[in-house]
């Protein structure tokens, strides 16, 4: 369950949910805005549960 | 889209739904009695795919597409972040899941208020906790029901109207709870998210071609409504409101037990990361098709009356086939049906296990069935009377039931990382934060320029802290479920160490 640490990696990608858009994007009404950034926000989520769970195989059917 | 394709479309839906719940029922063995597990939580023996489908299809409701395409519309990209931040939280699955499925294990817990009442020794806490949860949820099942009634009525024009969209929704629901539980619900959920994913992709592309493409719809925002896709945008999503949003929504699979009691479910743990990813890709998908559901209404439709017709219309417009259009309004329907079913069954069983069974002690498994059974269709009416009130702007009021439910976050969080949390905490933190969360939506909801959404969790963590050193914790039973979490997540890695200097290295 060691990789479960690695769970900050997501609460950073949640920080900068909030911190972007409403600064360094605020100005660009384009798809590549806040739109672009939080879908690969979404992407990278996924990836990184897909990697912290990975232990979670040790646990085979009861 | 005549009314006649939709009754057609919808007699036919239930009769597939039904042939899969009738299917998914399973016999106790010879001369066993169906037991509260069994009835609720699926024997414990559910799979990842089906745990993966259901969880999205309770979890994404007629919320998605009417209400997250009508913040869209209303409120531009903002909304995007908001689900994605919702989306996030779902991550603490991979925290929190494999603890709640181990004591789960251990204890034979039912519900989530069960665990909490027996980790802290506390009879009060466990229906302190289910109150709560009823007091929340039912009226956010009632805004399932009015996208039902928002859904038919507008893409009807009227011809169905919202009163017999919400009945209707309310009937299935119940009627599905009551084929075989959870295990009657979760099939359903699956055929239901299967057919959404897939159909509403589809919609989405329709649309967009119809608009001249995916470089054309983002042309026509960024001249038209430029605010659209950037915040705070048009003005709903100031740094305050996305907060007030997002924070609830982020403890979403913490706080809201019929996505917490779902932990408990999943036959081992490799199922369970097939629930978590399978809905994280599904969820991902899910977001992004309602999102630009809503930027294509928007940039089509720019002068409705209301946001929440933004589905409606889009689905009863031109870009969009008839029989794919029914497919989705139907699809929308069970997505209403699958979320408050699954409510449903979740506060049936709190109802039953942790309120009924505590205040009529030594009643046997076999009265707690009933008693449950008995309560699902009684939330069911009540959450219809909720739904007839017909509010404004429906994602709204379903955060508000999340900011209520953050009350119960802490005491959670506590429960496997605090030896130190007390009964009292728990208790005071529960009740405390419910009554003023209310209080707030009673008073404007407001103070100190703030939401309850931003209050709700600080509130309950200082009082459960706050009171938790005042008080002491029942040493006992918080070694008791330590202990029980170190053992039953510990005994697999013992057979699976065969890399250790690996592990240790990671």
């Amino acid at each position: 369950m060691e990789r479960r640490k690695r769970i900050w990696l997501v609460w950073a990608i949640v920080l900068l949910c909030y911190l972007v858009p409403y600064t360094l994007l605020n100005g660009i009404s384009r798809w590549y805005g806040s739109f672009l950034f939080w879908a690969l926000a979404g992407l990278v989520i996924i990836a990184l549960n897909v990697y912290i769970t990975q232990d979670f195989k040790e646990h085979g059917d009861d | 889209m005549t009314e006649s394709l939709i009754w057609w479309s919808i007699a036919i839906y239930l009769l597939v739904a039904i042939g899969i719940a009738l299917m998914s029922r399973q016999r106790p063995a010879e001369g066993a009695s169906e037991s509260m597990s069994g009835y609720f939580l699926g024997n414990r023996q559910m799979n990842g795919f089906v745990s993966a489908l259901s969880y999205s299809a309770t979890t994404y409701s007629a919320f998605m597409m009417v209400g997250l395409a009508g913040l869209t519309y209303a409120g531009g990209v903002g909304a995007l972040g908001f689900e994605i931040i919702y989306f996030a939280g779902v991550s603490l699955v991979a925290v929190f899941g494999p603890k709640f499925w181990a004591v789960g294990k251990k204890f034979g817990y039912v519900t989530p208020s069960e665990m909490l009442g027996h980790r802290y020794h506390s009879k009060q806490v466990a229906m302190a906790v289910s109150i709560a949860s009823c007091i929340f949820l039912i009226p956010y099942s009632a805004v399932q029901l009015a996208g039902v009634g928002y859904l038919l009525q507008g893409i009807t024009d009227g011809a169905i109207s919202f009163t017999t969209g919400v009945v209707l929704a309310t009937v299935i629901a119940i009627f599905f709870s009551y084929i075989a539980g959870i295990r009657s619900v979760m099939w359903t959920d699956s055929l239901q998210a299967i057919m959404m994913i897939v159909a509403s992709t589809l919609v989405a592309l329709f649309v967009i071609q119809g608009l001249g493409g995916f470089g054309m719809l983002f042309d026509t925002l960024a001249t038209e409504h430029p605010q659209s896709l950037t915040v705070p945008g048009p003005g709903l999503f100031s740094f305050v409101t996305f907060l007030g949003l997002t924070i609830p929504w982020f403890f979403f699979s913490l706080s809201n037990p019929q996505v917490s009691q779902r932990l408990f479910m999943p036959s081992s743990l490799r199922s369970m990361r097939h629930m978590l990813i399978g809905f994280l890709v599904f969820g991902f998908i899910y977001t992004i098709v309602s999102v630009l559901w809503g930027f294509s209404a928007l940039a089509a439709f720019p002068g409705l009356a209301s946001a929440d017709l933004a589905t409606p219309t889009l689905l009863a417009s031109e870009f969009v086939p008839p029989v794919l259009g029914v497919i989705v309004m139907i699809g929308i329907m069970a997505a209403a049906v699958s979320t408050i079913d699954s409510i449903m069954l979740t506060l049936a069983s709190m109802v039953s296990r942790d309120v009924y069974a505590n205040v009529k002690p030594n009643v046997s498994e076999k009265r707690q069935l009933l008693v449950g059974k008995f309560v699902v269709p009684v939330i069911a009416l009540m959450a219809l009377a909720f739904a007839e009130l017909q509010l404004d702007l429906i994602a709204v009021l379903s955060v508000a039931a999340s900011s209520g439910l953050v009350a119960m976050v802490p005491a959670l969080i506590g429960a496997f990382y605090w030896k130190r949390g007390t009964a009292a905490g728990a208790l005071t933190s529960v009740v405390g934060t419910s009554a003023f969360v209310l209080l707030m939506y009673a008073t404007g909801n407001s103070l100190l320029g703030l939401p309850a959404g931003v209050w709700g969790i600080l509130v309950a963590s200082v009082l459960f802290v706050g009171v938790s050193l005042m008080t002491n914790p029942h040493q006992a039973t918080a070694e008791a479920f330590f202990t029980a979490i170190a053992e039953e997540l510990g005994k697999k890695r013992r057979y699976s160490t065969r890399q250790p200097a690996k592990e240790a290295n990671s």
